[in-house]
């Protein structure tokens, strides 16, 4: 990876990676393999379009901002560029929560994907990747989802209704390229905890084939950012969910 | 091994408040403090992790003022410090930033002030660029990842050079996004403190830190000032990339720059728009200016908030209209783009097309037919307090207890999950009425309770949580008690400044890094200053309706309730039950008359889920925190709960 | 009338609200309470805690204030040859007393509640018996009894309203048996709206319902009012041991564990709760036998000894007329003229009630939760409650 060397004119001296930066030229920018930072650029793989654009999607506690951070750490590990938009705080309460991760081999991208352009929708929860799809949605889409659903307050009290599975699986139809939907709550819950969802559903991704990513990567990002003492029962998480797809 | 720690020229993924975090490492700070706030907090965080093996003092301070004063005397004793905060943090802290920024600093200090756009979680769009203008100290604006870490170091190299306070200013969408980040060095040596005082007045170095005598010293502050605009001039982190005669040249900053560059992608512009990136916004190099203002007529800034760059452009660009000639300017004041809320990619194509006259990509008719016919069938999802959330049943308390009072009395909101209940008012059972600042409930409060001899004689109430009562409250308090206002004070106190993360405050035992503290009571403070004070558990309704009512009916006086209960989320209680909760279905009436759904429609807890085909109640096994207290309102006595042996 | 019981189907909490809450129709009986989780009663006010959206609710079927069909109600009670219109079923109308004197002594007056209450209870005719009592703080409360002791414990008048049809909602359980109910007038005939809107979900009660023994009531005092009164006089409520009014007096007298004290009546009036203004029933006449205190001529201390009793069902002749043969309730037959006073007291409550309701409603064709094809108000509705109208 090429690296140079700028003063910032005070004491600082910055290294750049091989990949664009404020810091320099506008034609330097510009996505793709040629570009012209990025060309010592080495990455282990390769995307099936690039930037891959990809939406984790659930409800407040269900492990959303989890599953972003250790796909994007293994996106990260391949050598790509990688941004995640996400929010929290008060916003996760209950509410509608959204990871934004963009993945590139050139570029940092906005951490908020324009509507109409994402191509892969992950959710947790099957109403919230209907949501995503229809603000981010397009006719290449593919879309995997979790059949656990969790009421939202308004459905609870009577106010709304909630679509059956089927009447889901007809609207992916009409809205997705692909789609695939797995009852990843069921078997977080038979491995002892409903959290776990979460990498059932990473795992299932993986088992998609749509991003570079296997059970080495996942393997390689978790020895980082899981304690030792979760590596197993996270493991097995991921290959339940890959052998889902 | 902390990420945080990872070793230079290692490329990591780091969140916009890991990068300034990382930043402050690289550049051998000493003392952190600050107030916990969404989209703030992780700065602070992060940095208490890595506290003892860096040698770092990390605090989480009392309030934003207070976290500023602490930061300032490191910089004084020739440290590096940061003090971080979120937009309304800066309001808090704004008058000793006055005479700070008059007394200057000595060690690099750095204000991090992170801004919420669009209000993701926050109950104002707060702007606080301004008091960089209006103090006159630099300010700075990363617009990516490297760059928050990256100029985040400059900002302290910057603060030692001028010898003032530096503001760095980043949003949400930079702070809690994430991107690649390739670490720098961290040094090795740390700096000892020490703190001369003992020379003239005005010896930067080594005299008295005053900003007396004022006018000469605000002239010294005047010339820091123009020391960082030169330095700006020539500033890496200021660039232009573009055509050399771009049609339209875009100034922005921050998080906007990525959607600016992605908008001119997005309809193909790379060769007619060009793009002045400024990361160094106040004061603004004025001649790096000129010379892009020269390449074209049309400019549009493209800003999140108010039109703060916007403004000094404008001001500066008629200072130089000889040289530049006339321009025609496009952003917020001519809204071009829009005055509120944050902005997106989709947003700056918008103001893009228009302006140079193309069309964006448009997904298939076809396609957005179907959205339009799916999307009325995706039911919405408001946010609600979690199951187990002992804010439900303080409200719920709270609420029987007015309608019990009968007199329509008024509930003076706060700070924290609990303003949801001002902000989703069925969430709350209808219950607060007004929401302010931190610590402005009590203060309202105070004087509605002053009004009965207008007229409006109602029972007053204030709710605040524990973290608020020592950031802002105690002053409120106190101006109530002293001046005789009638107002039932209640505390939800559930163990942490539970909405940003669980950071400790004064009444937790334990610092920010873990080590232990004493913990300062509420009931003593409110005590102290001679209010009547009860404490109770919310979750036991008849206990806490009893001390509620009987408060109510009791005039003349301020009455105190603390209401303890750890919240659902809190790491004391997370993933443990305290009840197996189950719904007798035999007994549930559903939504027969006796009950109709008490449970589901009124008390509203997600964990309570109606089975539509059954018509019956149903507790959500795998959300249910446990915390048993559907089973006190059921009036069948439908819902058991059953003590989970710990 | 058509269109109000429109309404009630509406929403029967918001027509409560609406219409008798807001209105100042609530006496307070209960009725509406402790049959779901929506409305309680604090200090007497009926409170209603959480909005419930269902439309045709038990509140509003049971509340005496909402629109009912009183021949039905009457048909269903009474035998249509005993009814009069001045003060519903009679088929027997007596002074009596307790032929134990000792009893008298501790009861109000003649302490004729209290020995058809035991009665019952001793025969099996009920197993329990819902009486108000009176905590610290003055406010009334229903309770269950099953015993002598307990009843006697709780006798005398309290002059304030008490939700005593929510401790039958609330307290009798099957467990309870068949029980009996000491009822003022609105809260008989809450009872008796029970008996006819029965549900699902209150059959089985409200078949447990077995004696309704009626008490005369005039008004009953607001609880606030009358606090406030009572701190101005300092009196404290917790004092207070028994309270009467006794004929042509003009007072009310309090006796308290530091003497007998006497309020001016007009005093005390100014606290009569709101509701009572509104109220054609001034005998009970939903009851199975109603009591109230004697008047005749003669010593308030010989007068005050006796009860005046009406018996209105066959239910209620045959416990009168057990209780006289087994000898614990001596009976008088009571004059003509005492009958004549009592109509007429019956007709000038009634025909004060209609005034007032018209005054409410502004208008004769408006008779809020009465119905003006009802004889037993169309009959008062005369040229004199008329002119009443428009003040």
């Amino acid at each position: 990876m090429k690296k140079t060397l700028i003063d910032t004119n005070l004491q600082s001296k910055v290294y750049r990676g091989g990949k664009e930066e404020a810091t320099q030229s506008y034609s330097t920018i510009r996505r793709g393999v040629d570009d012209a930072a990025n060309k010592g650029r080495r990455m282990n793989a390769n995307l099936y379009k690039d930037p891959t654009n990809i939406i984790i999607t659930g409800v407040g506690g269900q492990g959303n901002v989890m599953a972003s951070r250790v796909l994007a750490g293994m996106l990260v590990n391949a050598g790509f560029i990688v941004t995640i938009g996400e929010t929290f705080g008060m916003s996760q309460r209950g509410g509608s929560v959204m990871s934004h991760l963009r993945v590139s081999s050139s570029s940092v991208l906005s951490p908020q994907i324009p509507q109409g352009r994402a191509d892969i929708v992950i959710a947790l929860e099957p109403v919230e990747a209907l949501r995503v799809l229809t603000r981010y949605g397009n006719p290449d889409v593919a879309v995997l989802t979790n059949s656990r659903m969790v009421y939202p307050m308004g459905v609870i009290t009577g106010d709304f209704t909630y679509p059956s599975l089927d009447e889901v699986r007809t609207m992916f139809e009409k809205l997705a390229a692909k789609s695939w939907i797995i009852d990843a709550t069921s078997v977080a819950v038979d491995l002892g905890n409903p959290v776990l969802s979460n990498i059932v559903m990473i795992g299932a991704l993986a088992g998609t084939s749509l991003l570079p990513i296997d059970r080495r990567a996942f393997e390689k990002e978790i020895a980082k950012s899981i304690p030792a003492g979760k590596h197993q029962i996270n493991l097995t998480a991921f290959d339940a969910g890959a052998k889902m797809i | 091994m902390s990420k945080l720690l990872s070793p230079a020229k290692t490329e990591v993924l780091f969140m916009g408040n890991e990068a300034i975090a990382r930043g402050a490492l690289e550049a051998g700070v000493s003392v952190v403090s600050g107030y916990p706030g969404t989209p703030s907090s992780e700065v602070i965080e992060r940095l208490s992790e890595v506290a003892r093996e860096r040698n770092l003092y990390v605090e989480w301070s009392t309030n934003e003022k207070v976290a500023l004063e602490v930061a300032a005397a490191a910089s004084f004793a020739g440290l590096r410090s940061m003090c971080v905060m979120k937009q309304n943090g800066v309001n808090v802290a704004s008058d000793f930033l006055l005479h700070l920024s008059s007394s200057g600093t000595r060690g690099g200090i750095v204000l991090v002030e992170c801004e919420d756009p669009g209000a993701l979680s926050s109950v104002n769009e707060g702007e606080s660029r301004y008091f960089a203008r209006m103090l006159e100290v630099p300010l700075l604006e990363p617009a990516s990842f490297q760059e928050a870490k990256d100029l985040t170091k400059w900002a302290f190299e910057l603060s030692e050079k001028i010898r003032n306070i530096v503001i760095l200013r980043s949003v949400t969408r930079m702070s809690h996004a994430s991107g690649n980040v390739i670490c720098g060095k961290l040094p090795e040596k740390f700096r000892t403190a020490r703190f001369i005082s003992d020379g003239s007045v005005m010896d930067p170095l080594r005299g008295p830190v005053v900003s007396t005598p004022v006018v000469i010293k605000h002239g010294l502050q005047q010339k820091k000032l123009q020391t960082a605009a030169g330095l700006f001039e020539k500033s890496p982190f200021n660039s232009y990339t573009g055509p050399k005669r771009p049609e339209l040249l875009i100034i922005t900053s921050s998080a906007c720059f990525l959607y600016s560059r992605e908008a001119i992608e997005m309809l193909g512009l790379q060769k007619r728009v060009g793009i002045l990136k400024l990361s160094c916004t106040w004061p603004l190099p004025e001649k790096l200016l000129k010379k892009y203002l020269r390449l074209t007529d049309r400019i549009m800034v493209v800003e999140e908030v108010l039109p703060f760059l916007e403004e000094n452009i404008k001001v500066a660009a008629m200072g130089m209209l000889k040289e530049i000639g006339m321009k025609t300017f496009y952003g917020k004041m001519d809204k071009t783009l829009p005055s509120a809320g944050e902005l997106n990619p989709e947003i700056v194509v918008a103001a893009l097309s228009k302006i140079m006259k193309v069309k964006p990509a448009s997904l298939p008719a076809a396609y957005v037919k179907e959205i339009q016919k799916v999307a009325p069938k995706i039911p919405p999802r408001a946010q609600t307090f979690c199951p187990g959330c002992p804010h439900r049943a303080s409200f719920w308390n709270i609420n029987t207890a007015l309608k019990l009072d009968g007199r329509e009395g008024i509930v003076c909101g706060d700070i924290g999950c609990y303003a949801m209940a001002s902000l989703w008012p069925e969430i709350g059972f209808h219950t607060v009425r007004t929401l302010h600042s931190m610590g402005s409930g009590t203060g309202l409060a105070s004087g509605f309770a002053k009004l009965a001899a207008f007229g409006l004689d109602k029972p007053i109430m204030a709710v605040c949580g524990d973290s608020t009562f020592y950031h802002a409250v105690i002053p409120a308090l106190i101006n109530a008690q002293h001046n005789k206002a009638d107002i039932t004070f209640i505390v939800l106190d559930n163990a942490g400044t539970a909405m940003t993360g669980f950071q400790p405050h004064p009444g937790i035992n334990e610092s920010a890094i873990g080590d232990p503290l004493p913990s300062i009571d509420i009931a003593a403070i409110c005590r102290g200053i001679g209010a009547k004070v009860a404490v109770s558990d919310p979750f036991d309704l008849e206990g806490t309706g009893k001390i509620l009512t009987s408060f109510m009916a009791e005039r003349g006086t301020l009455k105190v309730l603390i209401l303890k209960q750890a919240c659902a989320l809190s790491p004391e209680k997370k993933g443990k039950k305290q009840f197996q909760v189950k719904v007798n279905e035999e007994l549930c009436l559903g939504d027969h008359c006796g009950c109709n759904r008490l449970c589901t429609r009124i008390f509203r807890c997600p964990a309570l889920t109606w089975d539509r085909e059954k018509k019956k109640a149903v507790v959500d096994e795998v959300i249910c925190a446990g915390c048993g207290v559907c089973y006190s309102i059921c009036p069948q006595k439908a819902i058991t709960r059953t003590e989970v042996a710990q | 009338m058509v269109e109000l019981s429109l309404k009630v189907k509406e929403n029967s909490q918001k027509f409560l609200k609406k219409y008798v809450l807001d209105e100042g129709l609530c006496t307070g009986c209960g009725a509406c309470v402790s049959i779901c989780p929506y409305q309680v009663i604090y200090r007497d006010r009926t409170v209603q805690l959480h909005q419930c959206d269902l439309q045709d609710g038990n509140c509003s079927a049971f509340c005496p204030r909402t629109p009912a069909d009183p021949a039905a109600l009457r048909k269903m009670l009474f035998e249509s040859a005993d009814l009069t219109p001045e003060i519903g079923a009679v088929k027997g109308y007596y002074f009596s007393r307790a032929a134990d004197p000792e009893l008298r002594a501790t009861a109000q007056h003649g302490a004729t509640v209290t020995v058809l209450l035991e009665l019952a209870l001793s025969e099996g005719l009920i197993d329990s018996a819902v009486v108000s009592t009176r905590n610290q703080e003055f406010l009334q409360e229903g309770v269950i009894v099953n015993n002598t002791e307990a009843i006697r414990k709780n006798t005398g008048s309290k002059f304030t309203v008490s939700p005593t049809v929510a401790a039958f909602n609330r307290l009798v359980t099957k467990e309870a048996g068949n029980v009996g109910v000491v009822a003022t007038p609105c809260q008989a005939l809450a009872l008796a709206k029970m008996r006819i809107s029965k549900t699902e979900e209150f059959e089985n009660k409200i078949k447990q319902l077995k004696l309704v023994i009626g008490l005369y009531c005039g008004w009953t005092l607001s609880v606030e009012k009358y606090t406030k009164l009572l701190l101005d006089k300092n009196i404290t409520p917790e004092s207070i041991r028994k309270m009467d009014i006794p004929a042509g007096k003009n007072v009310l007298e309090i006796f308290t564990d530091d003497g007998a004290k006497a309020i001016p009546f007009e005093e005390v009036q100014a606290c009569v709760r709101d509701a009572c203004q509104y109220c054609m029933d001034s005998t009970a006449e939903y009851a199975d036998v109603s009591v109230g205190s004697a008047r005749f001529a003669g010593s308030w201390e010989e007068v005050r000894q006796w009860n005046q009793l009406i018996v209105r069902t066959e239910k209620g002749k045959a416990l009168v007329d057990l209780a006289v043969k087994k000898g614990v309730l001596e009976v008088r037959t009571a004059p003509e003229e005492s009958l004549n006073e009592l109509k007429a007291a019956a007709v000038n409550k009634k025909k004060n009630a209609l005034k007032n309701i018209i005054r409410k409603s502004g208008s004769v064709k408006n008779l809020l939760y009465l119905d003006s094809r009802d004889p037993a108000v169309l009959k008062y509705l005369t040229k004199e409650v008329f002119n009443k109208k428009v003040k």
